[in-house]
């Protein structure tokens, strides 16, 4: 077991902003507290090598539980061993072992080339001139990252940019790596990138904790998933299982250049007019291939445009739920 | 030790690096961060050229106070003070957190993030007001030299520690920049003679804030001046050393056991 | 509209905390420096000592009615183009920056001049009231619009200086300097004092200052209230087709460039 957690809550207070004017006013005096129970006893472990997906929607407790296990936050109560450290406690001991990419905060500095940043954490991690190097080499190599860390952040691409960062987070070679929306925004070439790099590392032996509402990325990447949901566990299992309870369920957009000719029949659920000539709808693969739902419509019509996606992590929930 | 200089030296390097992208600005700026400065010793200059002044001083004196404290600014501001405007960045855009997850003492990192290269200006002028106003006095020997380098750590000591509380306050107060309003008010008792303030005042920038450290005590040794009060505030210098850094350790706490 | 801006600040009870702190400890400074200086005269420059002490009380609670952040707004609106959604509204931005400025200082009066008044009565014994309060609240009025226009100038100059935080910085500096909030600007050489009565600088807080306490001098020159507040006025007029002009300026380079 490399992380293990036991009972964790956060409890923590917050202020409540008036809207009316006198509101606004009086809250000028007297601000009114409001308790927020961000972490409701939480508990699970993982094992080394694991390569775990943490879901929920925004505000469910995934930002709170990765900030105590990076030793950013220190919890209400509960218990917390992180490859043999208590991160809150031994915080500067700890974080030397890990590593962490927040798709929304950069650790790059921005008027100047990643390089430069990277031989920053070269002092601040005390790597060795050899192991650098060596890393550096491999890990350029891997992302195609020759010409870019080279050229100032703030001329990079996005996916660019983000490739960057993975290096950045992972030149100490870590042992556990924090993952935070490491995809947004990014396009799909970028995107497979980078998944192609995540699991070439975990192959080596490198834990890797994934926070995302991507439904996506976590099919491409989590062998496990932990769906958190209100401050609690409400899925701890493999992601086959998840699936399972999803069903074989796709959400599909379809636009047509004549008018939609009634969708109801068997598989076919939960429809939504968007116009006369544009719906979206969700299909049961298990009781109506995706081939014939597509032939059965284009008998009539001529499809404009169509889409074809997982369901959104909000439909998981209820599912989870249900 | 030497791996600490050696991170600070990188920091450094990057952070002239960054600004070096907008230099032209970058030399305005500097240029601006020193005007700002001349202001009070402007004003000054014209009270006494209008024929009045303080009692008991002379411009040049009066002068060489203010060429101590701005000496003092110098040093402190590009490789200290930049915490506060950095903490409470930091902490708005919530990229604080990505301090926390270096193995590192997270006050120094602090301090590494926040080298700020365009008050450089205020050391360069610093320097030049400082060597201006000395050869305007007489030269008050050696042994006082050696005094005063020892009175001028204590009042570099004083500004550091108003950064410390500065920044500290960012943890809890997120956004307000106006701080620095405060501590340009207060540290207006510390450009003048302390003979112009009230018993009372005399008091509070002596024992309670250091305040007459920061310019009043180093330069009344250079022009031999009488040092009254100078114990007590030596005492209360190291005394609001170790509380800017406990109360900054303290606001840090409440940060990190915020919500999130 | 203003309204809005008004329930935005209230926001910020600190900021209100730190006007109330700021503004009499610096003045406090003043008063010590000025007891200090007139120990060996009672007359400096045509003020006396009382004068002196109710110049700095006036400049620090007129600073609460008239300051606005017109020059950053605008600076920052050009820098990062978003001044563009305003050029396709029916009113022109300067108009809403203007009334923005209406409901930032409605706030100022009731949260700042007001608490700071009390205090310099209170703590201070400070009794600030104008030698005729009717040209008083007119030079005051212009004195809000001319440090308006004056910095919305200020502001513009982001068309030219859009990278140039450093200069605008400058300019505002000076701007205060030359405005005679650090010193009256008796105090300056009369050769300067000559070139700044001629720029607007001085109507935007000295003037107003000075007909508070009741009697105008500046370049060795002493005017009548009203004469003064006549020349003011005209000087709000030359100020105003001033930015319309530079904002039309201002646009033409930057549609000129095409970005």
């Amino acid at each position: 077991m490399i992380i293990n957690v036991e009972n964790l809550c956060k409890t923590y207070v917050t202020y409540k902003r008036g809207h009316t004017f006198w509101e606004t006013v009086k809250s000028i005096f007297v601000r009114k507290k409001i308790l927020v129970k961000a972490l409701k006893n939480i508990s699970f472990s993982i094992e080394k090598g694991e390569l775990l997906g943490l879901l929920g929607p925004n505000g469910a407790g995934k930002s709170t539980t990765i900030k105590i296990l990076t030793g950013i936050l220190f919890p209400t109560a509960g218990k917390v061993e992180s490859y043999g450290y208590v991160p809150w406690k031994q915080r500067k001991k700890y974080v030397a072992h890990i590593g962490a990419v927040f798709g929304q905060k950069s650790q790059l500095v921005w008027d100047i080339p990643p390089l430069d940043s990277f031989y920053m954490n070269k002092a601040i991690y005390d790597i060795k001139t050899a192991d650098y190097k060596k890393r550096l080499n491999k890990m350029v190599t891997m992302l195609e990252a020759h010409e870019i860390i080279k050229k100032p952040t703030r001329q990079l691409s996005l996916g660019e940019r983000m490739r960057c960062e993975f290096i950045m987070a992972m030149l100490h070679n870590p042992k556990i790596v924090f993952l935070d929306e490491p995809t947004i925004g990014l396009d799909v070439i970028a995107k497979e990138q980078i998944r192609i790099f995540i699991k070439e590392m975990n192959a080596e032996g490198v834990t890797f904790i994934l926070t995302t509402h991507d439904m996506d990325d976590v099919e491409h990447l989590a062998r496990r998933v932990i769906v958190i949901n209100h401050g609690q566990i409400v899925f701890d299992g493999q992601m086959n299982a998840l699936k399972n309870y999803l069903g074989t369920k796709k959400v599909v957009r379809l636009a047509t250049h004549e008018k939609l000719p009634v969708l109801k029949k068997r598989g076919v659920e939960n429809i939504r007019m968007l116009s006369e000539y544009e719906a979206e709808l969700e299909l049961d693969l298990a009781k109506i291939e995706l081939n014939r739902f597509i032939k059965t419509i284009n008998e009539k019509n001529t499809i404009r445009d169509i889409s074809i996606h997982e369901p959104p992590i909000e439909t998981v929930i209820k599912k989870l739920y249900e | 030790m030497k791996s600490q200089v050696k991170i600070y030296l990188t920091a450094f390097k990057n952070a002239l690096a960054t600004r070096m992208a907008y230099r032209i600005d970058l030399f305005v700026s500097a240029f601006i961060m020193l005007v700002f400065e001349l202001i009070i010793p402007l004003v000054t200059y014209l009270i006494y050229s209008s024929g009045a002044g303080f009692p008991g001083w002379k411009f040049h004196e009066v002068f060489l106070i203010q060429a101590v404290f701005l000496l003092s600014k110098g040093i402190t501001f590009p490789f200290f003070a930049g915490i506060v405007w950095n903490t409470i960045t930091q902490i708005r855009e919530g990229t604080y957190d990505l301090l926390l997850i270096k193995p590192r003492n997270i006050l120094f990192m602090t301090l590494l993030t926040g080298i700020d290269i365009e008050d450089l200006g205020k050391l360069l002028g610093g320097i030049a007001v400082f060597i201006f106003a000395v050869s305007q006095v007489p030269d008050p020997g050696a042994l006082n030299w050696v005094a005063f380098i020892l009175l001028f750590v204590c009042s570099v000591i004083v500004f550091m520690s108003f950064a410390f509380i500065m920044a500290a306050s960012g943890f809890k107060w997120v956004g307000n920049f106006r701080v620095y309003e405060i501590f340009e008010a207060l540290t207006s008792f510390a450009m003048y003679p302390m003979s112009i303030f009230s018993k009372g005042v005399q008091i509070l920038i002596t024992a309670c804030i250091p305040l007459a450290l920061m310019g009043f005590f180093p330069a009344s040794l250079i022009l031999g001046k009488p040092l009254d009060w100078l114990l007590i505030s030596l005492v209360s210098c190291v005394f609001f050393l170790v509380f800017s850094i406990f109360f900054w350790y303290r606001m840090l706490r409440s940060y990190t056991s915020a919500g999130g | 509209m203003a309204f809005v801006t008004y329930k935005e600040w209230a926001a910020y009870r600190s900021h209100m905390l730190i006007s109330l702190f700021v503004g009499p400890v610096q003045f406090l400074v003043q008063v010590f420096i000025w007891r200090a200086v007139y120990t060996n005269q009672t007359v400096l420059n045509g003020l006396t000592l009382e004068q002196m002490i109710t110049y700095y009380a006036v400049v620090t609670i007129i600073h609460y009615l008239v300051m606005d952040f017109a020059a950053w707004n605008l600076h920052m609106l050009i820098r990062t183009g978003r001044f563009v959604t305003y050029m396709i509204r029916p009113l022109s931005h300067r108009f809403f920056a203007l009334s923005q400025k209406v409901g930032h200082r409605a706030l100022g009066f009731v949260w700042e001049f007001i608490p700071v008044y009390c205090m310099f009565f209170f703590l201070f014994q400070l009794t600030l009231i104008p030698a005729h309060a009717g040209w008083a609240l007119c030079s005051i009025l212009l004195g809000f619009m001319m440090h308006f226009f004056l910095n919305y100038c200020i502001g513009i100059m982001g068309f030219w200086l859009i990278r140039a935080e450093g200069v605008r910085r400058m300019i505002m500096i000076f701007s205060m300097l030359f405005e005679g909030v650090f010193i009256p600007l008796v105090f300056f050489p009369l050769a300067v004092q000559k070139v700044l009565f001629f720029l607007p600088f001085q109507f935007a807080t000295y003037v107003p200052i000075r007909v508070f306490i009741g009697s105008y001098e500046l370049a060795g020159m002493s005017f009548e209230l009203p004469h003064i507040i006549a020349i003011q006025a005209a000087a709000v007029v030359v100020m105003f087709f001033v930015s319309q002009l530079l904002w039309r300026l201002g646009v033409k380079k930057f549609t000129g460039v095409g970005t």
